[in-house]
């Protein structure tokens, strides 16, 4: 299969660190300032659908590899895209769950920034992609090929 | 306003217990009663370009793998010495990327997944995730590969 197009798994580990910080942030504003944290989940919306549609000018992946790869040894194994692509869709799910469900339902917005936060926490800080282990289960009941 | 960082907190700890669960668990594999068998002649796993046919006479190593999975590179690495390194101890590899239904067909939920049969091709022992050091050759010990 193509190896050409494998990505240093620490990258997308860096990104879910930044994703961490910012759900954080979202969860906290929206038990106090919903505004503000509806921002937040669209910013963080936004940036799932840019990972999907360009990943090699996402800002997460630029910063990484301008600021922090040229520190780091080289990888130890590469990565296939695919899993990580189906994760930024799971991720992307949960923040349309509150973008759109934030309109009718405030606490939608903090349920959101909750799930994200946990998917990104685990990936940043345990290197569990939740999933990216969806997507073997996913693919075996049948919905993805 | 207190409430509120205390609900953040506690988010943050829920996330870091679920890692700890996570880490805990991950690899550590289980032992399995109930026998079930594989069939090498449905399998049809192709090893150096041949067939395999036989078991490994103390025990075989089965590797579920796929294509996208990242860490299956190193421990199909480190199956591969362990089987070079001990006697009558077969190393194969199965890529579940086009044969989905085996993940079903053996509760396959993540890969690498690794499996230890006796020489009758019994599975004794699973592992999901990769295996913690040491595991695979502790159980190896227990079916008689030195």
């Amino acid at each position: 299969m193509t190896t050409n197009n494998h990505v240093d798994p620490r990258g997308p580990r860096f990104g879910a660190a930044i994703t961490s910080v910012l759900s954080l942030i979202a969860f906290y504003l929206s038990l106090s300032n919903q505004s503000l944290a509806y921002a937040i989940v669209v910013a963080l919306g936004v940036l799932f659908t840019w990972s999907l549609i360009s990943p090699s000018t996402h800002p997460y992946g630029w910063s990484f590899a301008k600021f922090i790869r040229p520190n780091l040894a080289a990888p130890k194994e590469l990565e296939d895209p695919r899993p990580l692509k189906f994760a930024q869709q799971v991720g992307l799910a949960f923040a349309l769950l509150g973008i759109i469900g934030g309109i009718f339902s405030a606490p939608l917005i903090t349920v959101s920034a909750a799930f994200i936060f946990i998917a990104a926490f685990l990936n940043a800080f345990f290197g569990l992609c939740l999933g990216c282990q969806l997507y073997l289960l996913i693919r075996r009941v049948g919905i993805i090929r | 306003m207190d409430s509120t960082i205390a609900l953040s907190i506690a988010l943050i700890v829920v996330a870091t217990l679920a890692g700890l669960v996570y880490r805990f668990f991950r690899g550590r594999g289980r032992s399995v009663s109930g026998a079930q068998c594989i069939k090498l002649e449905k399998l049809k796993i192709l090893k150096d370009g041949e067939e395999i046919t036989k078991f490994g006479k103390e025990a075989t190593v089965v590797l579920f793998s796929t294509e996208y999975c990242g860490q299956c590179p190193a421990v199909r690495r480190s199956l591969a010495k362990l089987e070079y390194r001990k006697g009558g101890l077969l190393f194969i590899e199965v890529d579940i990327t086009h044969r989905i239904n085996l993940a079903a067909h053996f509760n396959i939920s993540q890969t690498p997944t690794v499996f230890i049969l006796n020489p009758g091709g019994e599975i004794r022992f699973r592992i999901g995730g990769t295996p913690k050091p040491k595991t695979i050759e502790t159980e190896l010990e227990k079916l008689g590969v030195k």
